[in-house]
């Protein structure tokens, strides 16, 4: 099964249900070039967002999360959510550790607002703040599998809102008591594969994202509103 | 015989793949192929039992000190295995039950001529690679064997899961006390929205004890706020405490087996009874198994808790079940570790928790090895409520799983813990149940319960059914709960004012037990008087046929009297 999961559209799910996956209407961006410029450094406008990565994210393994949304859809709308707060957002990618929790603690301790999003290549993600320990956080998705394109962006714009000392909504989640059967097995051997790539002791990057536009490129962006 | 023609197929289908057998398209469907499965993965510790990287069994004692563990040196041990060489193995027999062939100490256990007693000696003293080479040498049957033998309590439990996704407390108030009819001895919730805590501590209790006297009841939080409603006496035990089989999985949750140990007598030494939790595939889900099998690692755990001298063991995979249930044999590696903490003479509270197949048979066969031979609990949380409430993510049996339950109960003429219960007196209890809280509410001055709400509450399948409550001023009022430092005492003193004096009568039994401190024995649960029924006073004698906990009197005619049989006179 898992050799199926590459293969997947969008927003469908690769695993048999009887039902045929519902025709893709709308193309979203499949690739990104991530380029690294520097060890990321603390920032010091209190209006930006840090959107932390995991050290597989974007361009390792099949850069897609476990239901198949390619890792440069979801950074689109992570940027796009941040950017339409009038927020600005960095990147940088953590290296020290796979762990979701602490992927985003290192990210609020260099993001000038204190608030940073981190992301798993499964599509993980929570929203931390700065002076939080780093087990607890502002919000947390644990089952990646919920979550779609339009989820991340509202995701993005919460962080965006506390960045501006809003109190937003949280995003709200779905509970689905049959996630656990058909992920679990799944996802570990997803969060095994990305832990090989850690490098202990290495300090966070900076990243310049360029993401490769689909052909119909303001369309996705439409589709994912 | 195929040709090559028919085998490959004369045609292709419409997609350009290769032409199904149409069998295969109706077994796709099947609930079983929604579960995801993966392939053992050896290096990384994606595998149940028997990792070319488990170490072989040794032990070596220089002046009472074990020098040598399973091929290590006591230099090279890490945090674990010094916990577990200075705290749970007994050096003085370790060398003595170390010598006896594993195959031999498997043996034993299924052995109706060796008493309990005696197995428990021989665990005393062996090390975590032996006792997985013991566990390797059973099958499942012989696992069952094991566990009807050596479980503490001779007389199985049951407990569930109450909870809803809206936190409502009326709701969580008549689900409680609809357990209690079913027979439940421990319920457990947790929130949706932390501030709720105060509240569903509160419900579950007043719920609880209007269901049925001396239910046990807990809620599942982060452990400084669970620990500080348990002294405030709204809660009576607590089992969320942790433990990991590597030392990579305990830091990355700023622990150790010793603060763990600290946290454990902090919950005892104010009356509260307390369980440890782990299970298979948590180190392996969070990269950090060390190449070793779950159960292995499963084993150290299970060592760390008897080591820390906690009573008892929730363990069964809990919410990693899908880990084990995604490798071959994963789920044999599941009753192994239950069958464990039972031979270190620990309570163990057997999981079936949480959701783990999208098949009924697979959900079905799974709690079988637990429900048969019995357990202590033989679920760590049955879902009282329907899974969409389930805010532990899904048990692997909910409310609408109730008849099916009971039915296999009388099929095999075995307790599982559950007893049938009447609709009208269903109703009538949950009824009374939410007036109790909405009295309780009164006389403490929180947000008001509506006669609507209750009425909603004593017909509602699950939260869909109830009116919306203003949860800001629900939270709000929470906290200061706890600011005002409201106590069991304001609660009974609430009820007897309003009328419920049972229900005083009973949290204020509650409230003793946490000063007598007797349910605080190894597997301790409470009968509807308020006795202690424990391995104290209820020790599992079984010794084959004959002997042991059985099904009987009352109890059986109770589980084989369901409304669904007919009587000659119905026809």
């Amino acid at each position: 099964m898992s050799d199926n999961v590459g293969a997947t559209p969008v927003g469908a799910t690769p695993v048999i249900d009887g039902n045929e996956p519902a025709e893709e209407t709308t193309r979203v961006a499949e690739e990104m070039e991530l380029r690294e410029v520097g060890e990321a450094e603390r920032g010091s406008a209190p209006d930006e967002v840090v959107i932390a990565i995991s050290p597989a994210f974007g361009d390792q393994l099949k850069r897609q999360t476990l239901t198949g949304i390619p890792h440069a859809a979801i950074m689109r709308e992570l940027l796009a959510g941040i950017e339409e707060e009038g927020i600005k957002a960095r990147v940088i990618r953590v290296w020290r550790t796979s762990d979701l929790a602490f992927i985003g603690h290192d990210g609020t301790k260099l993001s000038g607002s204190g608030i940073a999003i981190s992301i798993q290549s499964r599509g993980t993600t929570l929203i931390h703040q700065r002076d939080l320990v780093p087990l607890n956080n502002l919000e947390l998705f644990p089952q990646a599998p919920n979550l779609d394109l339009p989820t991340y962006r509202t995701i993005a714009r919460n962080a965006a809102r506390y960045a501006k000392g809003d109190h937003p909504t949280p995003v709200s989640q779905w509970n689905d008591p049959m996630s656990r059967p058909k992920w679990q097995a799944i996802s570990s051997v997803y969060h095994i594969r990305e832990t090989g790539f850690v490098k202990k002791g290495a300090k966070p990057v900076e990243l310049e994202v360029t993401i490769k536009e689909p052909d119909a490129a303001s369309h996705a962006a439409e589709g994912a509103r | 015989m195929l040709t090559e023609g028919q085998r490959q197929g004369s045609g292709r289908d419409g997609q350009g793949g290769a032409k199904r057998h149409k069998r295969f398209e109706v077994l796709e469907k099947r609930d079983v192929n929604k579960d995801g499965f993966v392939k053992e993965w050896p290096e990384v510790g994606l595998i149940a039992m028997g990792s070319p990287e488990d170490p072989e069994p040794s032990i070596k004692i220089e002046n009472g000190v074990i020098v040598e563990m399973d091929g290590k040196a006591r230099d090279d041990f890490d945090f674990n295995e010094i916990f577990i060489a200075n705290h749970t193995i007994d050096a003085t027999v370790a060398e003595e039950m170390m010598a006896i062939d594993a195959v031999q100490i498997a043996r034993m256990i299924v052995d109706i001529n060796v008493p309990r007693a005696e197995v428990l000696k021989v665990f005393t003293g062996l090390t975590p690679a032996k006792i997985a080479a013991v566990m390797d040498q059973m099958n499942v049957v012989e696992m069952m064997m094991g566990l009807q033998k050596m479980r503490a309590r001779r007389t199985p439990a049951i407990q569930g899961h109450v909870t809803n996704i809206q936190d409502n407390p009326v709701l969580m108030a008549a689900d409680a006390g609809e357990a209690g009819l079913y027979g439940f001895s421990e319920l457990e919730t947790t929130v949706a929205v932390t501030r709720y805590a105060p509240f569903n501590a509160l419900a579950l209790l007043v719920g609880g004890q209007t269901g049925r006297g001396g239910i046990l009841t807990q809620d599942a939080l982060e452990e400084a706020t669970e620990l500080q409603l348990g002294m405030r006496g709204l809660t009576t035990y607590a089992e969320t405490v942790s433990v990991y089989g590597t030392e990579g999985v305990f830091v990355d949750g700023d622990d150790t087996p010793w603060s763990k140990s600290f946290l454990a007598s902090g919950y005892a030494s104010r009356g509260l009874k307390m369980r440890f939790t782990s299970g298979t595939g948590s180190e392996v889900q969070m990269a950090s198994a060390e190449g070793k099998s779950m159960l292995y690692l499963e084993i150290k755990c299970v060592m760390i808790a008897k080591g820390a001298g906690v009573q008892g063991l929730q363990n069964g995979s809990i919410s990693c079940i899908a880990v084990p249930g995604g490798v071959p044999g994963g789920i044999r590696a599941v009753i192994a570790e239950n069958l464990v903490t039972t031979c270190m003479d620990m309570e163990v509270a057997s999981g079936n928790d949480q959701s783990f197949s999208h098949s009924p048979y697979r959900r079905t066969a799974k709690t079988l090895l637990q429900m048969l031979p019995g357990t202590d609990f033989i679920f760590s949380g049955y879902s009282t409520v329907p899974n969409y409430d389930n805010m532990f993510a899904g048990s692997n049996f909910d409310c609408d799983d109730n008849d099916d339950y009971l039915i296999i109960s009388r099929d095999m003429k075995v307790d599982g813990g559950l007893v049938p219960a009447a609709e009208e007196d269903l109703i009538a209890v949950r009824n009374k149940a939410a007036r109790a809280l909405q009295a309780v509410f009164a006389e403490l001055g929180l947000p008001r319960i509506t006669d609507e709400e209750i009425e909603a509450a004593t017909y509602a399948h699950g939260s869909e059914d109830m009116p919306d409550r203003d949860k800001v001023q629900d939270t709000k009022a929470a906290t200061a709960m706890m600011e005002r430092g409201v106590t069991g005492l304001d609660v009974v003193k609430a009820l007897a004012k309003r009328g419920f004096r049972d229900v005083a009568t009973n949290v204020l039994e509650i409230q003793k037990q946490r000063v007598s401190g007797d349910y605080l024995h190894t597997s301790a649960i409470l009968d509807p008087e308020f006795n202690v029924v424990a391995a104290v006073n209820d020790l599992n004698d079984y010794e084959g046929p004959g002997t042991g906990y059985r099904l009987q009197g009352e109890r059986w005619q109770q589980i084989a009297d369901i409304r669904q049989a007919l009587g000659p006179d119905d026809i």
